[in-house]
């Protein structure tokens, strides 16, 4: 690779470099990026919801009712999954889940005793098929989706990536990659082309490694990775252009977080194994809060990093997926048990450890994601008002990071008056971003890689100024396409559980993105939070990987998601 | 599930928050972004020291007086250098360029498209409207006195000198901080915009517009000077007694005696409002930079400290640029064109800026403007010697302004009326002596090198 680069560089010396930007990299690396974005954008966001139907319930008329979730509440009320518009049905009456096992079960939630299974009167059941179930009178009974059924419904949806052949997309953006390695190439001294050129030849493996790897169990659905490996690219050559010494780390914490995100991913298909995984990572946070308050080391004012022979890392990153598996939540459990008390305690714990390492940017973080969880669980602003008072944790929080808030609240709105104290990270941030203009001066080519942090903190000025204020638009939109992608298959959920869970990983990388990105253009006070995906850090890699996970679950697109079971076998189009 | 996926909408709310967010942030940027990348310590634009880092200054003939082909580059010539230095700022940072630094975006290269970019190219050229030939000129007959020399074109604005003394060469810089000669006193000053002078009797026209203006038969009264006249029991004197003499000679003779009466005459509201008219307090606007407000406050004077004001001492101070304005405004009858000194920035092939002339409100009435006109025309033909502009038709008054023990400030302000030679200039040494000995000649060389400048672009 060095050898081509010499071989070229005299004919570089010919050709200003800015001719070569003009006519070549500057303009085609944001087309590229538009592109493939834009085609996963497309794809995630544009299929057709079509339900997975699981069971049928056969009406008395004769009318077949289809069963299109796991979990499904049945009612009067037209926000029910099985509306049943009789009147002396309840708005919600009952809960048909089924279990791992592919068996039914019903639990009465209405006016109580108007369930009946066989005659039988039940308050929690198990429901075979061609069982007659009985709410208030209403009678039908419970039919199984025909093997030759399922196998024509697997058939008949949309596949994942019709259309937008998820293949073309990563060859795109395989090129993008290149052209990208090539541009940090020419700015950086010779002494780096191998580790850069490594990196950037280890993601683009690694990338079509799983790719074909999904492709053999039947899972065309690369998207959601996609995206994750677009912004990984702009990680890798912000990392390459401010520390090509870390660029080895980061493809090591890559390699773990793709590991977080497989295990994660294949513990979700079965919602039996996700309940019991839940146990094991509460413990697991606890353990690594704890630890981190016992073995903490304090970096730029928070004590929030753990040195282990001669690595840092920091908990606080991993415990992001514990906490949602805490959180997320099976339909009955939410209909059933109302009160949140376990998981309002754990959120106390995390908050207070976050509190007594002095980490606010993190602590903001958990809140939201809590928020989200109890309003999806609750349903109820009012509940979640009682809680945030009741509970105090936002008054003990601002308490205990009070002089520290403020310190950051000082020169918040106000950097220009600050340019060269409180407000010079901001104000260089914003004197950068101008300087890139539209298209940038150059993967490589910056001034911000000599302002400290610039490659975790300032993100969005790094890929302003040596990529263009297009590309940091983009790497937005890549994020924000995932938020909106959770959204909107939520309708065609299988079970609360992954929806739930999908959301609050969602939040977690929208809050991380608001943070960061707003705090660097001073909209916001600087918190010194991660970008997932690009901000250089290993713990911050591995975490976003495993939030990925969450999300590769929620997706119920035809043969989409190895981190969701096929719901027949084989099921493929014929 | 359908409730819980309706409540996943709270959720939405986060990804709409950052896309909004970003929506925002590109429209700070399209309204903002030059301002940002502008800004002093902005790493792509300034070197460490403060100065800009690209583009050229020419002047209005397209001579280099600055380029940064190699690091910064002055002219080759020292004296051009030293006659230009306060326009372009040194190296150190010691004399900034407003001027330069307020047009910086343009000069840069900097678009919102490609941002700095450009600068690999080596920026934009901006063309001053002032003349080398000329600043070299004026700061020659300056002679290393301490002082300012400026000329403006009073139809269109553009300045073709501004030069202030003491100056140094920035390519071989003299040790200003151990220097104890006083040769470099205030180098780092640029008088002429930044600096006020107790103007002396030059502020005559303004007492003598108040009185055309506000003093019915003022052409028809007479003065009579013995040399000294008491008022509120204290003296005012003249140099020699200038006997009798109507409006006309009392400005000719530049009499104190006279002014002083006329000054009492007018009191202190007529005298306030014709100094505000003249835009005496007033900071002008000149390409980003503001000239030091002058001052005139007579509301706690007595009489014979109103009598004082009148004749340009007292607390009276003026700013050399807004008062040459103020010259311009005499000889259009009104309305002055406002100065300025950048005539265009251009920048790969395009022109980023150029300048549009603008006027000032109106500070003198036209009738007034005209007899002043002819009042200070026969200051020069009678006292100050026409052939100090020799083809000239200079219109003018000078100025000796005590402002301590031998130490007076000579002052020279005036106009050309000339439609082919619309110039307004003015002239200050400080510790000068006499005005019009020491100014008027100076004013006469440079309206001269001016004249040949304007002759040659027609």
């Amino acid at each position: 690779m060095q050898s081509i680069v010499n071989l070229f560089r005299p004919l570089l010396d010919e050709i200003t470099l800015l001719s070569v930007y003009g006519t070549v990299l500057r303009v085609s690396l944001p087309i590229l990026a538009v592109l493939v974005v834009l085609r996963c954008a497309k794809s995630l966001l544009g299929f057709r919801r079509e339900p997975e139907i699981w069971a049928w319930l056969r009406l008395a008329t004769g009318e077949l009712l289809p069963v299109t979730h796991w979990e499904n509440v049945m009612g009067r009320k037209k926000s029910a999954d099985i509306v049943l518009d009789f009147a002396t049905v309840s708005k919600n009456h009952a809960v048909l889940t089924r279990q791992n096992d592919g068996t039914w079960t019903i639990r009465d939630i209405g006016d109580r005793g108007k369930v009946q299974i066989n005659g039988k009167q039940v308050l929690f059941s198990q429901v075979a098929y061609g069982d007659t179930l009985d709410l208030a009178g209403l009678e039908m009974v419970l039919e199984p989706v025909s093997q030759e059924e399922a196998q024509l419904q697997a058939g008949s949806r949309t596949k994942a990536g019709k259309g937008q052949s998820p293949g073309l997309t990563l060859a795109l953006l395989t090129m993008f990659q290149l052209l990208a390695g090539i541009s940090l190439l020419l700015h950086m001294d010779a002494e780096y082309t191998g580790k850069i050129a490594m990196a950037f030849g280890i993601l683009i493996a690694t990338q079509w490694v799983m790719f074909l790897a999904q492709k053999i169990i039947k899972r065309s659905g690369f998207e959601v990775e996609t995206i994750a490996f677009f912004l990984m690219t702009i990680g890798m050559a912000v990392t390459g252009s401010k520390a090509p010494d870390s660029l080895m780390k980061q493809l090591i914490a890559m390699g773990i977080g793709i590991g977080i995100f497989l295990v994660v991913g294949f513990s979700l298909r079965s919602l039996e194994v996700a309940k019991k995984v839940r146990y094991l990572a509460a413990g697991f946070g606890v353990v690594l809060l704890l630890a981190n308050l016992v073995f903490g080391t304090e970096m730029y004012g928070a004590k929030n990093w753990i040195y282990i022979g001669g690595f840092s890392f920091q908990p606080s990153e991993l415990v992001k997926i514990c906490f949602i598996f805490v959180g997320a939540s099976t339909m009955e459990r939410i209909v059933t048990k109302r009160n949140m008390l376990l998981f309002i305690a754990y959120t106390a714990f995390v908050g207070g450890c976050l509190a007594l390492m002095n980490d606010f940017g993190t602590a903001a973080i958990f809140f939201v994601c809590f928020l989200v969880i109890a309003y999806l669980r609750s349903g109820s602003f009012a509940t979640i008002g009682m809680i945030c008072s009741g509970v105090g944790l936002a008054g003990l929080l601002a308490v205990k990071f009070f002089p520290y808030v403020m310190r950051r609240f000082s020169t918040w709105g106000h950097v220009w008056e600050y340019a060269l104290e409180g407000g010079f990270q901001q104000t260089r941030a914003l004197m950068c971003i101008a300087s890139g203009g539209l298209f940038g001066l150059g993967v490589g080519n910056g001034w911000l890689k000599y302002v400290a942090a610039s490659d975790t903190d300032l993100i969005f000025a790094f890929v302003s100024e040596e990529w263009g204020l297009i590309m940091a638009a983009v790497m937005i939109f890549a994020l924000a396409v995932l938020g909106l992608f959770v959204v909107r298959s939520a309708t065609v959920g299988r079970s609360s559980f992954y929806t739930i869970s999908a959301c609050a990983a969602m939040s977690i990388m929208m809050m991380q993105a608001i943070l960061n990105v707003f705090g660097t253009v001073d909209f916001l006070p600087l918190t010194g939070v991660t970008f997932p995906f690009v901000s250089n850090g290993g713990s911050s890699m591995m975490a976003a990987w495993g939030l990925l996970a969450f999300i590769k679950a929620c997706d119920t697109r035809q043969n989409a998601s190895f981190a969701v079971k096929l719901s027949a076998k084989g099921g493929e189009a014929a | 599930m359908k409730t819980l996926a309706k409540r996943t909408y709270f959720a939405l709310a986060l990804a709409c928050i950052l896309l909004f967010g970003l929506l925002t942030f590109l429209v700070r940027y399209a309204l903002f972004a030059d301002r940002w990348v502008t800004f002093s310590g902005s790493p792509h634009v300034y070197t460490r020291e403060g100065t800009l880092n690209t583009g050229t200054v020419v002047d209005r003939e397209g001579t280099v007086l600055l380029s940064t082909e190699h690091g910064k580059q002055y002219a080759d010539n020292a004296l051009t250098r030293r006659a230009t230095l306060h326009l372009l700022g040194d190296r150190e940072g010691n004399i900034p360029s407003l001027v330069i630094r307020n047009y910086a975006k343009y000069l840069v290269g900097f678009d919102k498209l490609n941002g700095t970019a450009a600068m690999e190219d080596g920026g934009g050229e901006l063309t001053l409207t002032v003349d080398a030939s000329v600043q070299t000129v004026a700061l020659q007959a300056l002679d290393g006195r301490r002082g300012t020399v400026g000329v403006y074109n009073y139809e269109t604005g553009e300045i073709l000198c501004a030069v202030s003394s003491p100056t140094f060469d920035p390519d071989d810089v003299p040790d200003i901080a151990g220097d104890t000669t006083g040769a470099y006193d205030g180098a780092y000053v640029f008088r002429f915009f930044n600096t006020t002078y107790t103007p002396g009797s030059i502020f005559k026209l303004v007492t003598a517009k108040a009185a055309l203006e506000e003093i019915p038969d003022i052409r028809t009264q007479t003065f009579t000077c013995t040399g000294s006249i008491e008022v509120e029991g204290t003296p005012v004197n003249c140099p020699k007694a200038h006997g009798t003499m109507d409006f006309q000679d009392a400005l000719a003779h530049s009499c104190n005696c006279a002014f002083a009466q006329i000054a009492v005459q007018l009191d202190r509201s007529r005298l306030t409002r014709a100094a505000e008219q003249a835009g005496i307090g007033d900071s002008l606007r000149v390409d980003g930079l503001l000239t030091a407000p002058g001052h005139f406050d007579v509301s706690a004077a007595g009489d014979n400290e109103l009598a004082w004001a009148g004749i340009g001492q007292y607390t009276n101070l003026v700013n050399p640029c807004q008062y040459m304005t103020y010259m311009g405004a005499i000889a259009r009858g009104g309305k002055a064109a406002r100065p300025y000194l950048v005539a265009q920035v251009s920048c790969g092939g395009k022109t980023k800026y150029k300048a549009s002339t603008s006027h000032t409100g109106a500070m003198i009435q036209a009738e007034a403007a005209a007899a002043l006109r002819t009042m200070m025309r026969y200051n020069v033909t009678e006292m100050y010697g026409a052939w100090n502009f020799p083809d000239l038709e200079v219109c003018a008054k000078s100025g000796t302004a005590e402002v301590g023990k031998d130490a007076n400030t000579a002052t020279f302000a005036g106009f050309i009326a000339d439609p082919d030679y619309p110039l307004a200039f003015i002239v200050v040494v400080e510790e000068g002596g006499a005005g019009s000995t020491t100014c008027a000649p100076i004013a006469g060389v440079v309206l001269k090198a001016c004249v040949n400048v304007m002759d040659a672009e027609r």
